[in-house]
């Protein structure tokens, strides 16, 4: 304990001194968590899971994928022979189109301001199978389920995520016209009946229309075109979820389909959804690279300096003092300790307290706004606590060891003989 | 050369004859001129302080070093990015997509929208024949030959398909490197003893250097060129063999990452039969007499449009701040016909709907990536350097308390106050300028090498590539500045403690 006010004194001593070093050391293990934040989430949607997975079946040469809706019966029973009685089958299955439109009816006014995308989707998989939606409780997704139930009775419903809902400046009940953009000539008039929950944010902009209602409106387009059919009306599917139960279940569920004769114009491909993602996420491969190699040791390295700097002068400062407490008994790794103990107080604290305020300030404001892909926001995970502490206690460390092992080496002669 | 080249891409882009740059040069040499001759500050005391206490010295400079090398890249790498956009795109050209496409992904047109569009009066001829490349755009999926464990097993490549190949580099002024040709009329090959067939390509420069790097070690052996795939070299895409005829010219644009086909080839392959995008060359004299009534037509709608917005917002204050736009006047006959005849096609002709874009302000639109990007790297960098700042804080306190006795007998000597403030200033500058050089020249060892990424501009559609870092003048200026600035903010505050000494006290 009395080592411990001894820490604290000398901490207290050089007020000046120890805010600075704790402010470098917030500074940086704020860069550094940020950082991670956005590392962790992609590093985590790209582990492949061993149990509980989703698959994706998509096509299997072109981006975006844009396959025949006939192909959704047969790929939500995992390409199956209806009648082998040892065919792999999913546990759940969504499929997904895309409508892009837009509420401005004027296109040269057109911009992202009216930009209007939606799923295209069986409403009621939205609880079940979009990603962190299936997890929340049901408390949670209360909105999300009353609009669902309120879309079995409004055949041309949407559900609208709230920051959508407030880019067009409406509610809930109002209704709208979208202007088709890659469905050309196709408006749809819709109603919206309810919004997403807040949490998850990546959903806060996001829209969700019936398949069915959409493939309606395919069927009036061809009554209205002299039965010709719209010109994507075989390319609005353009991909399908497959919920499995594990590994073995997913390879005999990808053997069925990739041998299924009922998806070849055009072929397909099936992954889990980590594989999908990491896809798309092989364009930032540099970035991603630079920020976590580069980037974050370098902020690292900065503050041990800093520290390093910070301790050497107080150390060189306090020459006589150690002198002193060498006379006094204490022995040489005591003082090397006291040393070290000092930064490593700092460090943590600093880092402890930067990390818990990043935490609560940046997932107050409902995430850190950084899209990549389709992640638009990223939440601070808790982790990030310890991650703060460990940061703060590893660089003061790394930058105390060599001022305290100097500190330990003071010559009680040599220093008093320079003492006049 | 590397630091003379002045090169406008990027948002701080700051040219050699820039006002702010030639005035912050006049303003510190000035300063420097006044400190030497005219200040008597104690400048050989603070530069032996320095070399006295070196290892304070070499770590305060070391944190600079870092937080300058780590703007330097990243901001190397958004400078590739903007040059790319920016350089992508003929000022003659436009590109004409279906109507309510914003990418050329989502875009479908017609074989006889062409033709008709080919005999248009602003569209240029040569010898008898129209400037119009007629294009389809794909993003292809290609599984990536032994990946790597832990790494994607496919990427994604831009493939163009067209029906004349040296038209198309006509319209978008590529050429082909040496010992290239073009792919055939059919547009595919024989390869090997069993009449198997190769679909023929020519590749961009980027996207040849990252399929290059496929190749086995066995292969590479053989190569004829160890950096990017080479002509007659194979890869497999869609289930077929493409073989290389030719690798295009690097042009710093996006085009260097793509592969460009037959398209009869790719569209039978990918179910894409329609064509995607027309590039269209403009003919320079096109309306000549019109462009001063155009230009003014333009700029009364724009305001127009502002005043109109201005009022809607009065009634509604939620609606967003207006912005007029700023209507550009062309600077080349070029850039003129592009501009008139992008209009033509959006406002004149009836016979189909097209969206017709001036091609360099389509791909200079594709910023919203690097926007974001760039102020994701402000915003750390900012961060970081606030810990420089308080680093060299520390260090000038800690300097301040072991000189105070020093400080108090330049007072006794007769230094002014404001003269101890400039001395410890600049001590704390030269610090940072020490740590800004080496900052600087260990981040510029990244120009020039490749990386890829991704371009859009917005949500939906967007273009894979393989850019350059490149380290210009501007950046080198970005870092020195921040370096700088760094330097003066962290020893003001105990430059003035300093300052604030009287001799008594100091010498106590």
């Amino acid at each position: 304990m009395k080592y411990l006010f001894l820490v604290l004194e000398n901490i207290r001593r050089n007020k000046t001194r120890s805010i600075l070093t704790g402010l470098v050391t917030m500074v940086m293990v704020l860069v550094v968590t940020l950082v991670f934040t956005v590392l962790t989430a992609l590093d985590k949607s790209m582990v492949e899971k061993q149990s509980n997975l989703k698959a994706i079946v998509t096509e299997k040469w072109q981006i975006p994928s844009m396959m025949p809706y006939s192909y959704a019966s047969a790929l939500s029973e995992g390409g199956a022979a209806p009648d082998d009685p040892d065919a792999a089958r999913p546990e759940d299955y969504m499929s997904w189109g895309f409508f892009v439109g837009s509420t401005e009816e004027n296109p040269a006014k057109r911009s992202f301001e009216n930009l209007f995308f939606s799923f295209i989707m069986e409403p009621e998989k939205a609880r079940t199978m979009l990603d962190e939606v299936d997890g929340l409780s049901d408390e949670e997704a209360l909105p999300l389920t009353t609009a669902i139930q309120r879309m079995k009775d409004v055949p041309n419903g949407v559900i609208v995520g709230q920051e959508r809902l407030d880019k067009m400046k409406k509610r809930v009940g109002d209704r709208i016209t979208v202007f088709g953009r890659n469905y050309r000539d196709m408006n749809l008039e819709l109603e919206i009946v309810g919004t997403f929950p807040r949490e998850p944010a990546r959903y806060a902009d996001s829209s969700v229309i019936s398949r069915d209602y959409f493939n309606r409106q395919l069927d009036a387009y061809q009554q209205s075109h002299n039965n010709k059919p719209h010109p994507m009306a075989e390319k609005t599917l353009g991909l399908v979820w497959l919920r499995l139960k594990d590994r073995k279940a997913f390879n005999k569920v990808s053997g069925q389909i990739l041998a299924s004769p009922s998806f070849t114009n055009p072929p397909v491909k099936i992954e889990t959804s980590s594989t999908g993602i990491g896809g798309f996420l092989e364009a930032w491969r540099d970035i991603i690279w630079g920020v976590r190699w580069l980037m974050a040791p370098a902020c690292l390295l900065t503050l041990s300096l800093v520290i390093s700097n910070a301790i050497s002068i107080s150390v060189r400062e306090r020459q006589l003092e150690f002198a002193v407490m060498k006379v006094l008994g204490f022995r040489p790794n005591q003082i090397l300790m006291l040393v070290l103990a000092e930064a490593l107080l700092i460090g943590t604290v600093s880092g402890l307290l930067s990390a818990g305020l990043t935490y609560l300030v940046v997932n107050g404001m409902g995430g850190l706004p950084f899209r990549i892909a389709f992640f638009p926001k990223f939440a601070v995970p808790l982790d990030a606590l310890w991650w703060g502490a460990g940061m703060g206690a590893l660089t003061a460390y790394m930058g105390s060891v060599g001022p305290a092992r100097r500190a330990r080496s003071v010559k009680v002669a040599e220093v008093f003989a320079r003492v006049t | 050369m590397l630091l003379l080249t002045p090169f406008a891409a990027a948002p701080w882009a700051l040219s050699t004859d820039s006002p702010i740059l030639l005035g912050a040069v006049s303003f510190v040499a000035l300063l420097l001129l006044v400190i030497i001759f005219i200040g008597k500050v104690p400048l050989s005391y603070n530069l032996m302080n320095l070399r006295v206490r070196w290892m304070t010295t070499l770590m305060t400079a070391g944190a600079f070093t870092l937080v300058v090398w780590v703007q330097t890249f990243m901001l190397a790498f958004v400078n590739g990015m903007y040059a790319m956009t920016d350089s992508t795109g003929q000022p003659g050209n436009i590109l004409i997509l279906s109507e309510g496409s914003t990418d050329e992904t989502f875009s479908n047109l017609g074989f006889a929208d062409a033709t008709d569009l080919e005999t248009q009066e602003g569209v240029l001829k040569v010898d008898g024949k129209a400037l119009v490349s007629r294009e389809t755009y794909l993003n292809v999926v290609q599984p990536i030959p032994d990946p790597k464990p832990g790494r994607p097993m496919r990427r994604f490549l831009q493939v163009r398909g067209v029906d004349e190949p040296s038209l198309s580099a006509q319209v978008h002024g590529m050429k082909l490197q040496a010992g290239s040709e073009w792919f055939t009329d059919a547009g595919v090959r024989e390869v090997g003893k069993t009449g198997e067939t190769a679909i023929e390509v020519v590749l961009g420069d980027g996207i040849a250097r990252d399929l290059g790097a496929d190749r086995k070690r066995d292969v590479l052996a053989l190569a004829k060129n160890n950096s990017r795939l080479d002509v007659g070299e194979m890869f497999d895409v869609g289930g077929r063999q493409w073989v290389v005829t030719g690798v295009m010219e690097p042009t710093g644009s996006l085009y260097d990452s793509e592969i460009w086909t037959k398209q009869s080839q790719i569209g039978a392959l990918f179910g894409k039969p329609n064509y995607t995008t027309f590039a269209v060359r403009a003919d320079p004299d096109f309306r000549k007499d019109q462009r001063e009534s155009f230009l003014e037509s333009r700029r009364q709608k724009a305001e127009e449009a502002y005043r109109k917005a201005l009022a809607e917002r009065e009634a509604d204050p939620t609606l967003p701040k207006p912005t007029l736009e700023v209507i550009k006047r062309p600077t080349s006959d070029d850039a003129w016909g592009a501009e008139l005849l992008r209009d033509y096609f959006a406002n004149e002709y009836t016979k189909s709907r097209f969206s017709p874009q001036v091609e360099t302000t389509f791909f200079s639109a594709m910023t919203a990536t690097n926007l974001q990007f760039l102020i994701a790297i402000l915003f750390l960098c900012f961060i970081m350097s606030l810990g420089g700042v308080f680093g060299v804080m520390n260090t000038m306190f800690a300097a301040i308390t072991q000189r105070t006795k020093d400080i108090g007998v330049m007072r006794l000597l007769g230094y002014k106050r404001w003269q101890i403030l400039v001395s410890f200033l600049f001590e704390s500058v030269m610090l940072a300028i020490l740590g800004g050089l080496v900052g600087c020249a260990l981040g510029s060892l990244v120009d020039g090498y490749t990386a890829s990424s991704v371009v859009s501009g917005g949500p939906g559609g967007g273009k894979f590539i393989v850019l350059r870092m490149t380290v210009d003048f501007s950046t080198l200026a970005m870092g020195m500045l921040l370096a700088v600035v760094m330097g003066f903010l962290g020893g003001l505050i105990p430059s003035l403690s300093a300052m604030r000494l009287t001799a008594l006290e100091a010498l106590r």
